[in-house]
């Protein structure tokens, strides 16, 4: 019964946004994900802040060019794991992590990863909008600025690029020279996915990336997400059920620093194997 | 559950807490109209006093000795602008530096982590100290250098010297002053100073200790081959092809330490040398003989001068003089516009780093993130995303820090001494020059009354200057809150 109610939910809410986006099957039960396909592979994952451990022995495989959303409850580590994707809990002193988390075929906890060039190839997006107080043109540029030396014919054509594919273009392009800061927050949040991407990385990560904002920008952000992944394998952590239900190809659940279970999206909302998620996603808790 | 708690019986009486709490307001008022009371007498009695003396030519002129209506201080307007800005130019790179350092670049390693924070104590403990302590510092630090140069010598002459030329002048018959370049030179005969290191022959090092004829024996009994008289000479000689300097001790050892090349204090005329005069015209100096009548035409009069006689009224030696170019500077600093300058940055240093602290603390995490997010590195981070957000704030402290450089006159008074005037204009950083504050506290305990009246009018062009600068500081605040909304 519960599984019948959320599964109408979750139709309806896509039904919004279906018309371009294609179902995945219901038939295959939890596809196992092909190795070439491995954008991110997590095998014996622990990280702790100081002597507490927040993520205990994770085994995860994130396949390439999907959405792949993180629920569960509040302080269940998924936040956690996808700092340290891109090694952003570096700015933690306390921070450390132990197992294997491979991107692109390397290992990227060892001491010798170069972070400034990893955190160029797996982008992030955080929780609240945080433009830099520059003009809009320059906080689309500063990844750019930061890693490669352009012209400023390539520069320009790269912010353009890069705004039309947060979907922005349209509404900024008179006030390219305007403060980022007088956007509203659904619009600064899509510029600082454009200013992501415009690094040209290969994953993105999004952290709860429409948790300040309204339904009609949390609706555009989600429209975004569903063409980026044409080109980019998207990690989103969020709190909304539905979200993860409307804009993810797999979810894994987390709960307790421990991923309960881990498939397509479809199975993991509408057939859970385990009760635990059974109760998470109708809504029993959390 | 009711009967469990009982409820106290006596009420304290409100119309008694609202008297309480109406006396209290009263009080509180009273005590902070008090501060303004202070301020306003303070401002009428400066106005009063020293109004009337502000004039251009107050504003323009120098200390004249006795004469309150004919001094003024431009000079010290002019010195306190170069100092305080010199002292801006140091602080604010080194505190900025040291902010970031501090608060961006915190380390991770243990040994590290002990020397940041003792770094951040010592800033802290710093900001409390008094300036004339500073002005202790700065003596030892850039006056005398710790005393790692010899030290200064008769004619005032230093260590390491760079933008001086040194020239001999002397005064012609005529009563024109003439001077030719000096050349350092090697003197044959020298005096020997206390604390002189010498090598005795066999090669050991010693330190030479200098005694008066008047000293007892009995306190350098023991020390005879380490001893002098005060006035032995050495005497120039040669040794394997080195040059140096050769004497004996009281107990009749010799020794020997090196010769350098210096300026004598004075030069003796005897051959005919061209010579500049003031105007900048060059000419063969006329070299008289003893025996030689003065020759009467005015023109060849102020071309001569007489040869190095046996009498002292018509001895034509040459005295030594030095002109300073603008970038002349010298070690040790010695007492100097730069000592005062550097000795001000260090007053400062803690209140600029800690208000650049703020200013660095006050830069959200999120713009960090956002940076570090994007792949830079903790460089770039800070000079991308950091300091443009804290400029403002590290202005407004730095503006501030200086504006308490300028009105500070205690550490001034130790490294540059109370300088009320100069005939010569500031020309170089090796300079003195009078500042206001040092000059007020000199005017304002002068036995002249209208100097009092003078150092109120001198007090009136400081406090302008302070309310610019804090003004100015306010103003860059408004804009920044502006720009961030």
């Amino acid at each position: 019964m519960s599984n019948l109610a959320s599964s109408t939910r979750m139709n309806q809410s896509r039904s919004i946004l279906s018309n371009t986006i294609p179902q995945a099957s219901p038939a295959t039960l939890t596809p196992p994900v092909e190795n070439e396909s491995i954008a991110i592979d997590i095998t014996g994952f622990n990280a702790f802040y100081g002597s507490f451990q927040a993520l205990h022995d994770l085994n995860l495989k994130i396949p390439n060019q999907k959405v792949t959303a993180f629920i569960g409850p509040s302080g269940c580590g998924k936040s956690t794991l996808l700092k340290w994707c891109n090694r952003m809990n570096d700015i933690v002193p306390i921070a450390r992590a132990t197992g294997s988390l491979t991107v692109g075929g390397r290992n990227i906890l060892t001491r010798s990863t170069d972070v400034v060039d990893l955190r160029r190839q797996v982008g992030m997006v955080f929780q609240k909008a945080n433009p830099f107080p520059k003009s809009i043109f320059d906080n689309v540029a500063y990844g750019v600025r930061l890693h490669y030396k352009t012209s400023r014919s390539e520069l320009s054509d790269l912010v353009e690029w890069s705004l039309k594919k947060a979907a922005l273009w349209d509404e900024v392009k008179d006030r390219l020279k305007r403060s980022a800061l007088g956007l509203s927050g659904g619009q600064q949040q899509r510029l600082c996915i454009a200013r992501a991407i415009a690094t040209g990385p290969e994953i993105l990560l999004m952290d709860e990336p429409c948790s300040a904002l309204d339904p009609a920008s949390t609706a555009r952000i989600e429209d975004l997400i569903f063409e980026l992944r044409e080109q980019f394998t998207i990690v989103i952590v969020t709190h909304n059920m539905q979200q993860a239900a409307r804009c993810s190809d797999r979810t894994a659940f987390f709960f307790d620093g421990k991923i309960v279970e881990e498939g397509a999206t479809e199975d993991v909302f509408t057939r859970p194997r385990k009760q635990q998620t059974e109760d998470y996603v109708t809504g029993k808790f959390g | 559950m009711k009967d469990s708690v009982a409820q106290p019986r006596k009420h304290r009486s409100v119309a008694r807490r609202k008297l309480f709490n109406n006396s209290f307001s009263v009080i509180c008022l009273l005590v902070s109209s008090l501060a303004i009371v202070v301020l306003a007498t303070l401002l009428i009695a400066i106005f009063s006093t020293g109004g009337n003396w502000l004039s251009f030519e107050m504003l323009s002129g120098s200390h004249r000795e006795n004469n309150p209506e004919g001094s003024g201080i431009g000079q010290a307007i002019l010195g306190s602008l170069v100092i305080c800005s010199i002292c801006g130019l140091v602080a604010l790179p080194i505190g900025v530096g040291t902010a970031i350092f501090l608060e961006e670049f915190k380390p991770k390693g243990r040994l590290l982590r002990i020397f940041h924070g003792l770094v951040q104590l010592n800033i802290n403990n710093l900001a409390g100290v008094p300036s004339i302590v500073y002005g202790i510092l700065g003596l030892t630090a850039f006056v005398y250098m710790f005393g790692a140069f010899s030290p200064i010598r008769v004619n005032d002459q230093p260590d390491y010297e760079i933008g001086a030329t040194y020239f001999y002048q002397t005064k012609t018959l005529g009563g024109q002053y003439v001077r030719f370049p000096a050349v350092p030179l090697v003197q044959p005969v020298i005096k020997i100073k206390q604390g002189q290191i010498a090598s005795k022959i066999n090669g050991d090092k010693f330190k030479l200790n200098v005694v008066s004829a008047s000293t007892e024996k009995s306190k350098y009994a023991n020390q005879v081959n380490k001893t002098v008289l005060l006035g032995t000479e050495a005497k120039l000689s040669n040794r394997n092809g080195n040059q140096v300097y050769e004497a004996n001790t009281i107990g009749g050892e010799p020794f020997v330490f090196p010769a350098e090349a210096t300026y004598s204090q004075f030069a003796k005329i005897t051959d005919p040398i061209t010579v500049s005069n003031s105007n900048g015209d060059t000419f063969s100096l006329n070299v008289l003989s003893k025996s030689e009548p003065i020759p009467t035409d005015p023109t060849i009069l102020a071309q001569s001068v007489f040869a190095d006689s046996p009498d002292p009224n018509k001895r034509s030696s040459a005295s030594i003089f030095r002109e300073n170019s603008l970038f002349h500077l010298h070690l040790p600093f010695s007492k100097s516009v730069l000592s005062a300058a550097l000795t001000l940055a260090l007053v400062i240093l803690p209140i600029v780093i800690i208000a650049s602290q703020e200013a660095i603390r006050g830069v959200p995490q999120t713009l960090r993130e956002a940076a570090f997010g994007m792949g830079a590195t903790r460089w770039q981070v800070v000079r991308s995303a950091v300091l443009p957000s804290a400029t403002p704030g590290i202005m407004t402290g730095a503006i501030l820090a200086m504006s308490r450089a300028i009105g500070e006159a205690a550490p001034l008074l130790a490294v540059m001494g109370g300088v009320l005037g100069t005939t010569n204009h500031l020309s170089s950083l090796m300079d003195k020059t009078p500042v206001l504050p040092v000059t007020i506290f000199k005017w304002a305990g002068d036995e002249n009354q209208g100097f009092e009246h003078l150092a109120a009018a001198a007090i009136i062009v400081l406090l302008a200057f302070l309310l610019l600068m804090n003004s100015l500081a306010i103003f860059i605040r408004y804009r920044y809150e502006k720009k961030l909304s």
